[in-house]
């Protein structure tokens, strides 16, 4: 159905080919899966398919991409829009409309579908993924993985014949990668043909006919799902590659030997939103060194604890205590920096050195220097960090905690959408953090991550703090009900 | 009350266009203060009725403070008062325009403006950039939150207060990753837009019903005798 023959692609601006040679045939019905590293082509390969390359993304292309034996590249947009259908990695930026309903017709009005006929495929559509509960909402009161269903619905609306998905699972908590996996074997038994470029490979074991493994922009080797789980572990982790199965994730950081004297205090801590009550006295003691994992479901109000960590949050009632003493919102501020999900909120000046500078009055060189040095950013000091990858980012806002000698640091989401090299990485940096005495809050739905670098982790619940425990093998199996690992697709 | 989201309660966002055009003449070759007055009036009860409440009480407040600021000013004489009358009158043409089209952004749907602009037949490659743009404006207010968070927490004051000791510096900080954000979220709106064939030249349909109602008609008569009123 559709083939790819001898495809290479420089993007423009670019020095090196981001694909090289790349031969790829996708039968009617094919449930394709696409891995690798960050940046090693899976994207690309997914724009070249929608048609976005070379009609938006431009660049040097040699080769060719047929659908049906017809040149893709003479096929406009539009056309292409009727037969592919594409669901992207972030939610917050793939609606247009403020109510779920005409979100879902989106896709159908523009092919000037009949009134009859776009009221029928809402409702089908709706029935088919089971959306009635959301259905005459409005988008922005939902939560991300509610959004990334919509965004599947108006696709699913439009009936393609091959859906293609690009990281869709890369915002999602593990409740809503559930449901889109459902999505997905809903796809399978119609016989669609299904493309998906992913990270988290857990979910998708059981639907895929065929694993490409890319690298550095070529096809390593095409794997089945039983190839690729019978490979040795070490192997896969140095292909870069997620866990397969989440069941068999190690606790790799235990409680630390020595517990030092606590330092940061919570008493009955509540928080509001618009006179909600969102969190309800919340009570916990926790000293340096620490790294504690923050769980709940979508919308439970982790960041709006995250937030009241940092000062950032206005409405509250309750006591945080550092040192024994009171803390005010200010103080807090002076004290706490966030990490935040999209970094780039937090990046202001031209140049990383100058990043580290901004603010203070008398910088400290040495030191400065010697922060950059510790994260492995010396080289790019010059750079602008809006050019620096995700990664990059996220270890020029530790320097500048560092620098701004901030103690207690919080991460929002930390890992969403990076392999497995980057999570280490962060893990990493998390224990070098941990091992100069900060005080670290992540909030996560990643269990592979959490099991990599967490000491503790407190969940909320139905505004409340349910649990908080230490990670060790007693303690593992409350964890993974808490994470709801081990769906149907694990079984 | 599934029947209602279907139809819409706002007016038809042709309407809402011709109202703007009005508006601007209006506020162009109004005669005189009370004039101006009038036509936001006017427009605030338009936005009441539009539902945008808060919005058009707020904006009626601020509007009747400069009235009477204004008011007080033509009696006292001197230099300062021509320099502040040039600059209030200035505000007076352009502020009944502002609400108007704050009126608009906020209380027109995407689909409801492409498939108006369609039926004007105004070309795609005017439609599509818009249509990004108002869905993008209410991301603004999002992100600036983010970006006022991440200030505090440099020590840099997003408030008037700290714009106002160090004005470039702060304007930067705001700047920047605004930009930044808009460049991307801009590329990822039209990426989804156009992959689900927003460029399809065929007539679009839509799920909201469109059309004019005795309502559209009604109050462009309304401003149109507003407007005629200049002339007498």
């Amino acid at each position: 159905m559709l083939t790819i023959e001898n495809l290479s692609f420089r993007y423009k601006g670019r020095e090196a080919n981001n694909l090289k040679n790349i031969n790829l045939d996708i039968q009617e019905g094919e449930f394709v899966l696409l891995c690798g590293r960050s940046g090693c082509g899976k994207t690309t390969i997914i724009r070249f398919i929608n048609g976005l390359i070379p009609q938006f993304y431009k660049g040097k292309v040699e080769g060719k991409v047929l659908l049906d034996k017809q040149d893709i590249f003479e096929i406009p947009m539009y056309e292409l829009s009727k037969r592919i259908g594409s669901v992207f990695q972030n939610p917050r930026t793939q609606f247009f409309n403020v109510d779920v309903d005409s979100e879902i017709a989106f896709g159908i009005e523009n092919q000037g579908l009949p009134r009859k006929q776009l009221e029928q495929r809402v409702q089908t559509t709706i029935n088919d993924l089971q959306l009635e509960k959301l259905s005459g909402m409005n988008l922005h009161d939902l939560s991300g993985g509610e959004k990334q269903k919509i965004a599947f619905a108006s696709t699913y609306a439009m009936d393609s014949e091959i859906y293609l998905l690009d990281e869709p699972s890369s915002n999602l908590d593990n409740e809503s990668i559930e449901s889109l996996h459902d999505y997905l074997q809903i796809l399978k038994n119609k016989k669609k043909t299904v493309i998906i470029a992913e990270h988290r490979l857990h979910y998708l074991l059981d639907l895929a006919d065929k694993i490409v493994y890319i690298e550095d922009g070529t096809i390593q080797n095409i794997y089945t799902s039983e190839l690729l789980t019978a490979l040795p572990l070490l192997q896969r982790e140095k292909m870069g590659l997620r866990a397969l199965d989440l069941q068999t994730i190690k606790i790799k950081n235990q409680k630390p030997a020595q517990q030092n004297d606590p330092v940061l205090a919570i008493e009955s801590l509540s928080l509001f939103y618009k006179k909600h009550c969102i969190l309800k006295d919340i009570s916990f003691k926790a000293s340096y060194g620490e790294i504690i994992g923050i769980v709940g479901c979508n919308g439970v109000g982790k960041s709006t604890f995250s937030k009241a960590l940092c000062g950032l949050h206005k409405k509250s009632s309750g006591k945080i205590f550092y040192h024994g003493e009171k803390m005010t919102r200010q103080q807090c501020m002076k004290i706490s920096y966030l990490v935040m999900q999209d970094v780039n909120y937090e990046l202001f000046a031209e140049s990383v050195y100058q990043e580290c500078c901004l603010g203070i009055k008398n910088p400290n060189k040495k030191m400065i220097e010697e922060t950059l040095t510790l994260l492995d950013l010396m080289q790019y000091k010059d750079v602008h960090p809006h050019i620096l990858s995700g990664g990059q980012k996220q270890r020029v806002a530790v320097a500048v905690s560092m620098i701004c000698q901030k103690e207690l640091l919080i991460f929002d989401e930390p890992t969403s959408g990076l392999d497995y090299d980057s999570m280490i990485q962060v893990s990493h940096l998390f224990k070098k953090l941990s091992s100069l005495n900060k005080l670290i809050f992540v909030v996560s739905h990643d269990y592979e991550f959490l099991c990599q670098c967490c000491h503790r982790i407190i969940h909320f619940d139905d505004s409340q703090l349910v649990h908080d425990f230490f990670i060790d093998n007693h303690s593992k199996e409350l964890f993974k009900k808490i994470l709801k690992i081990g769906g149907s697709y694990n079984e | 009350m599934k029947k209602d989201l279907k139809q819409s309660y706002g007016l038809d966002p042709r309407t809402k266009i011709c109202l703007l055009f009005l508006c601007v003449f209006a506020a162009l070759v109004a005669p005189s203060l009370k004039y101006e007055f009038c036509l936001v009036v006017m427009i605030c009860l338009l936005g009441i009725y539009q539902r945008v409440t808060r919005y058009a009480l707020i904006s009626f407040l601020i509007y009747f403070l400069i009235y009477k600021t204004t008011a007080i000013l033509v009696q006292i004489n001197g230099n300062f008062q021509v320099a502040l009358i040039a600059f209030l009158g200035l505000i007076h043409k352009v502020y009944p325009c502002g609400i108007l089209s704050g009126i608009m952004i906020s209380t027109t749907r995407v689909t409801e403006f492409i498939t108006a602009m369609y039926k004007l037949h105004i070309p795609q490659k005017v439609v599509i950039p818009l249509a990004v743009m108002l869905r993008y404006l209410p991301t603004i207010k999002e992100d600036m939150g983010y970006i006022k968070d991440a200030m505090y927490l440099r020590d840099v004051s997003p408030s008037f207060l700290g714009f106002f000791k160090n004005p470039l510096f702060t304007a930067e900080c705001i700047y920047v990753p605004l930009m930044m954000r808009a460049l991307q979220t801009a590329n990822e709106l039209t990426v989804a837009s156009i992959t689900r064939g927003i460029e399809n030249p065929v007539k679009r349909t839509s799920y909201i019903q469109l059309g004019f109602h005795i309502r559209d008609i009604f109050i462009v008569i309304c401003f149109i005798v507003l407007t005629c009123l200049c002339f007498i």
